[in-house]
């Protein structure tokens, strides 16, 4: 299936697609709430992106300096290739401590390489323990939005799946009920940890520290109650100074939910005595985009998640139609460097409207880079048949005068005549599916231009 | 593994983007009131509570929770002795933690939480409820102050801004998610 028709799955519930649209809508104007209060927002932006792009230009200094540093503060630090090497080393530091338990926190890279399933399947116990992950683990679904895992569902959904795997009374579906019965269900986990997982929001260079940015407060319940933390990130998550982190934090949760800052905003350096901390940095396909001038920027990403509850085609969608870790507009940049036959269809679920470009918090020109993936697609021949030939038939249409002008008679006659449950057929006419088509002019423009250029001026 | 290590490094040199300079650390001025940080932690669902120059701290910790009886802290007489090699158990048991916080930032009620302070890394999440003692001469305007002020964040400290919360269930806003209950802030 492509986008289109996972899309058309999720729109089927009008509701519902009405309900996530207003929701996420309701999300955005809460960002520009709090993006407003601040002055200099915009030149933080622009900051940001010149700190990350400064970074990306020196990646391999700070990847050596931030490793230098995490090992003199007693972390173990690893290198992954990609997603398999990135699970086998995970599932290699559970092993080596004779742990069979996993709590995780947020991370959207771990998603990203599968480590759920395959911990799974090597027998390991593992718990996500952000509220929105463990409902949708339950549920063996995949989170929807990057800060917002289960914005697809309603409370009523959670209700019936906490009744199920929570013993939850059936009918509750009162929000503070739910989080209540999830904290104590996940307080027993919590207590029993072993290893602990979490992603990484942002890690400086010069003291070899991890920062992570939660509201619920479990990365760090997770982490400070485990034997062994291991934090998994993206190279690009590097930034050189602790001091960059007064720049970031005071865009991340701005951008992402509208709130001034994240509840915990947690830097870990050393392990305490007794305890480790392994951090495995990951490629997987992040140094291909880094090598393609076009769309290095999107390395710069924070996750904040606003270009996709600003994009009128996500909003509409829900995240699960992009069947990609990272949904939305950034999904749609992110995911052609990954597999470009896969994901051929995401640059399209798009206007080119730029809503997603004018809130990201780092500058990314994401919009433009949807049209030039665009671009590449067809050179690569993946683009559908229908798209592919409608689109040379309307170039040659458009690059040919006396042909396009018959065209338009041909389609303003036919509308007049032709029954409308012909006109109208969606097998033909996409457009047709929720719209009516306008009432067919008697005269083209050129038609009545030319009437009136016939007319004597001057006399009025 | 040692051997991606250097096959990242080499993709990455062969990669990047011509070089950029470093912005100088920037810093944007900004009120550094009490009155504001006040006002931010009360949207953030905190509460701040002004202490009077001579009132005992265990005083105002008994009028604020009378009911809390299992208590850890290190700036006054606690019912549960925490170090860094307390139990889990004893940790889940905790009521309230009263801990010293280092820093108040006006733009956003968060306040820094060295791990000098803690007594234990999981207290200040595994207790039912938190309250940071801050002196209300160390607020600073926005969180650019605060890391200039804070320096180096040492091997393990957080920014604690409000109550643990959480959204995830129809974007309905709910307090104590798995950290503290509640959080309130003692100015001094």
């Amino acid at each position: 299936m492509n986008h289109p028709q996972r899309a058309a799955v999720f729109t089927s519930d009008a509701e519902r697609t009405t309900w996530h649209d207003e929701t996420l809508w309701f999300v955005r104007q809460k960002r520009d709430k709090a993006v407003y209060a601040i002055p200099e927002f915009q030149q933080l932006r622009q900051l940001a992106s010149d700190i990350k792009e400064h970074t990306l230009s020196r990646l391999d200094e700070y990847l050596e300096q931030f490793e230098r540093n995490a090992q003199a503060n007693g972390v173990q630090v690893h290198w992954a290739a990609d997603a398999a090497e990135h699970n086998r080393i995970v599932l290699g530091i559970m092993r080596g401590v004779g742990a069979t338990s996993l709590v995780k926190s947020k991370s959207m890279l771990t998603e990203e390489c599968h480590l759920n399933p395959f911990l799974v399947q090597n027998g390991i116990a593992v718990v996500d323990t952000d509220l929105g992950e463990r409902i949708v683990q339950l549920r063996e679904e995949a989170p929807s939005h990057l800060v917002l895992p289960a914005i697809h569902l309603k409370k009523e959904d959670v209700g019936e799946t906490f009744h199920l795997h929570l013993g939850t009374p059936k009918g509750e579906k009162d929000p503070q009920a739910l989080t209540e019965a999830a904290r104590l269900h996940l307080r027993e986990k919590f207590l029993v940890g072993q290893v602990a997982i979490t992603g990484v929001n942002f890690a400086i260079a010069e003291t070899g520290a991890v920062v992570v940015c939660t509201n619920e407060g479990n990365a760090d319940l997770g982490v400070n109650l485990a034997q062994v933390h291991i934090a998994c990130m993206g190279l690009e998550k590097l930034i050189p100074r602790t001091a960059d982190l007064g720049v970031f934090t005071r865009l991340l949760a701005r951008s992402a939910t509208g709130q001034p800052v994240t509840t915990y905003t947690s830097h870990f350096a050393k392990p305490a005595p007794g305890r480790q901390i392994h951090i495995v940095i990951v490629d997987n396909g992040r140094t291909r985009q880094l090598g393609r001038p076009d769309f290095r920027a999107s390395l710069k990403c924070i996750r904040c998640g606003a270009c996709m509850n600003t994009c009128p085609v996500y909003r509409r969608s829900g995240g699960h139609s992009y069947d990609f870790t990272v949904p939305g507009p950034i999904g749609a940049i992110l995911s052609p460097n990954i597999d470009l036959h896969q994901h051929s269809s995401l640059p399209f679920a798009s206007t080119l409207c730029g809503s997603c470009t004018d809130v990201c918090p780092v500058k990314i020109d994401i919009h433009t880079q949807l049209y030039k993936w665009r671009q590449l697609i067809a050179q690569a021949n993946e683009l559908p048949a229908a798209k592919k030939w409608g689109m040379k038939l309307l170039s040659s249409v458009l690059a040919r005068p006396g042909v396009y002008r018959f065209g338009g008679k041909v389609a303003r006659e036919g509308l007049r005549l032709l029954p409308h449950g012909l006109t109208h057929a969606t097998a033909f006419n996409p457009w047709a599916k929720a719209r009516e088509l306008p009432e067919a002019p008697k005269q083209s423009f050129r038609e009545w231009f030319e009437q009136q250029s016939s007319i004597p001026t001057g006399q009025a | 593994m040692s051997s991606s290590r250097e096959s990242i490094l080499a993709a990455v040199r062969a990669n990047r983007p011509p070089a950029t300079a470093l912005p100088p650390v920037a810093d944007f001025g900004g009120e550094a009131s009490v009155e504001r940080f006040t006002e931010w932690l009360h949207f953030i669902g905190g509460q701040v509570v002004r202490l009077a120059p001579d009132q005992p701290l265990e005083d105002a910790v008994q009028q604020l929770f009378p009911k809390a009886v299992r208590i850890a802290s290190n700036l006054l007489p606690a019912t549960v002795p925490v170090n860094g090699q307390t139990t889990t158990e004893v940790l889940e048991a905790v009521d309230l933690a009263v801990l010293q916080g280092e820093l108040g930032v006006a733009e956003n009620g968060a306040v820094w939480v060295p791990e000098a302070n803690m007594l234990h890394r999981a207290l200040p999440m595994i207790t039912q409820h938190l309250a940071l003692v801050l002196d209300h001469r160390h607020i600073v305007a926005t969180m650019h102050h605060a890391y200039a002020a804070v320096q180096h964040t040492g091997a393990y400290g957080v920014f604690i801004a409000g109550p643990s919360k959480t959204a995830d269930i129809e974007q309905s806003l709910v307090i104590g998610a798995h950290g503290a209950r509640s959080l309130v802030v003692l100015l001094r």
